[in-house]
């Protein structure tokens, strides 16, 4: 698997096909006499601006933190809970139970307040 | 039988939506200081956005993937960094330029200056947003926007000369103001083929549901429905060349362009003017608007969409409705729409380059269009496009500065 074409930035689907976001960031294991390997991945836009350059990425935590919505986050989603590698990357947890829908939840407290929102 | 009304509907809203600030502007100066000369700038420049539009169309169809979302996953977010920036920029002063257009449409009809109504037209788009589904939003405006085909009729009752107006469309060298011809040339280009239109047009597929199978309906939607828009866009280029350049009348407000329609619609022509300029402008802004929403959610892969429960895509919401705020922002700040406009459109042609070059690569990528590549002529065309606009990206901030 060529690994930025194949798997980077893919969207990432709940084990019920519900957006959770891009795979943003790679985690790798790099054992003292074996080749790295892909143990997880990051979703979240920490880990997303924290690729473009480091500090970005500390300005986007420090953002979350101020907005108490850091808990958990970046989502890292082990290898191993990954159901699929098609179209989109299929992984066996759901959007709702994972740091991924924080701001999500937040968000639609407000939203869902407002009349004719459903 | 239901794809030859999606193509009707299709083509018609295509009509309806597509005129609106950025075009009338321009192509209403090119026509009082050039007359029907920059006509090639049109019909280059809206051959060019029906082949876009077709391809983001075809896309969508085959990958269920916006341009916004297969750029991402094919270019990766260092790629994708600077035009997203620089579009979603855009699209916020193109925004705040459709309201103020919208506004001072409304200010013909009232009297009433045109810095009342930001806030109440904001709010408008807003609960539009708010309330309905994407049907509404393309087609209710597209077949309202259908007003700015008095430009045509106008064209049309002013009796051109139909030999001259073949003539112009090969380009010609002016007799005069080189820097400036070469300016509205450029700017005719930006604010036709302007980037938020490929993804909304994407994005609209996928809320269409449009199949592999209904391909041809793309096809026939995007060339037909741009080419009879660019005719419209046309209409105001030559309304403007026989009506406002006799007269020595140039347009540097909207309140002038209006004039154009004077010796057709006589007592008609402000409230007519001002109906196609205010509901083009609206139009325009609401689809802009929701582009954005449609842009952050699918480069970040939210929930999306102008059909679901709005309590169910939160972070979409969120994200169009910060960006109408910021617009709102920008215009009550203060600002000269026409000027705005002419910005935006010349910041569109700076992008350009990096907005066509990912077509090229994605398709021809069959992980993306499958069989449905494209042929020897369209890569051909596109390379050449981004080759043009690289070179037209260099040049348009000198000419706006000498010329616009």
């Amino acid at each position: 698997m060529d690994l930025v074409r194949d798997l980077l930035d893919k969207r990432v689907v709940d084990r019920h096909g519900r957006e959770m976001g891009r795979v943003d960031r790679l985690v790798l294991e790099c054992g003292e006499h074996s080749a790295p390997r892909v143990v997880a991945f990051q979703i979240g836009p920490d880990a997303l601006a924290g690729r473009v350059a480091p500090w970005f990425g500390r300005l986007v935590s420090g953002v979350e933190r101020v907005f108490k919505v850091d808990e958990g986050r970046p989502v890292r989603i082990a290898l191993a809970d990954v159901l699929s590698i098609e179209d989109d990357v299929k992984v066996d947890v759901a959007f709702g139970e994972t740091a991924a829908a924080t701001i999500e939840r937040a968000l639609r407290r407000w939203v869902g307040s407002l009349p004719f929102s459903s | 039988m239901g794809a030859i009304v999606d193509l009707v509907l299709g083509v018609v809203t295509s009509i309806g939506g597509f005129v609106e600030v950025g075009s009338i502007s321009t192509a209403a100066q090119a026509g009082s200081e050039f007359g029907y000369q920059l006509i090639w700038a049109i019909a280059i420049a809206t051959a060019m956005l029906a082949m876009l539009t077709e391809m983001s169309g075809r896309l969508a169809a085959v990958s269920r993937r916006t341009v916004a979302a297969a750029v991402r996953e094919r270019f990766g977010i260092h790629f994708q960094l600077v035009p997203l920036t620089a579009e979603l920029l855009i699209d916020t002063l193109l925004i705040t330029a459709e309201i103020g257009g919208a506004a001072i449409a409304i200010k013909l009809l009232t009297d009433v200056g045109f810095e009342w109504w930001l806030l109440p037209l904001a709010l408008l788009i807003w609960m539009l947003l708010w309330l309905s589904g994407f049907a509404v939003i393309e087609y209710g405006l597209g077949l309202l926007g259908l007003i700015t085909l008095a430009f045509v009729i106008s064209a049309w009752q002013l009796h051109p000369d139909v030999t001259d107006i073949g003539r112009s469309f090969l380009p010609t060298t002016p007799n005069h103001h080189y820097t400036r011809y070469a300016f509205l040339a450029v700017s005719i280009v930006g604010a036709t083929i302007s980037p938020y239109l490929l993804n909304f047009f994407s994005s609209g597929a996928i809320e269409e549901k449009l199949t592999e199978s209904k391909l041809w309906v793309n096809t026939a939607t995007a060339y037909l429905g741009m080419c009879f828009g660019g005719v419209v866009s046309m209409g105001v280029l030559v309304t403007s060349a026989m009506v406002l350049q006799p007269r020595h009348i140039l347009v540097d407000s909207y309140e002038q362009a209006a004039l154009m329609f004077v010796p057709v619609f006589g007592r008609y022509a402000i409230p007519l003017f001002a109906g196609a300029l205010g509901i083009g402008c609206f139009g325009a802004a609401v689809e802009l608007t929701v582009n954005t929403g449609y842009t952050f959610s699918q480069v970040f892969n939210w929930t999306w969409g102008a059909n679901k429960p709005r309590r169910d895509c939160a972070r979409f919401v969120t994200a169009f409705t910060l960006v109408l705020l910021m617009a709102l922002a920008v215009a009550l700040i203060g600002f000269d729409p026409l000027r705005l406009t002419m910005l935006s459109v010349a910041l569109t042609v700076v992008i350009m380059p990096l907005v066509v070059l990912p077509f090229l690569v994605l398709m021809n990528d069959r992980k993306y269009v499958k069989e449905h590549t494209s042929g020897v002529i369209a890569n051909g065309v596109l390379a050449m496009l981004t080759i043009v606009g690289g070179i037209l990206a260099v040049v348009v901030i000198p000419l706006e500065m000498f010329g616009g």
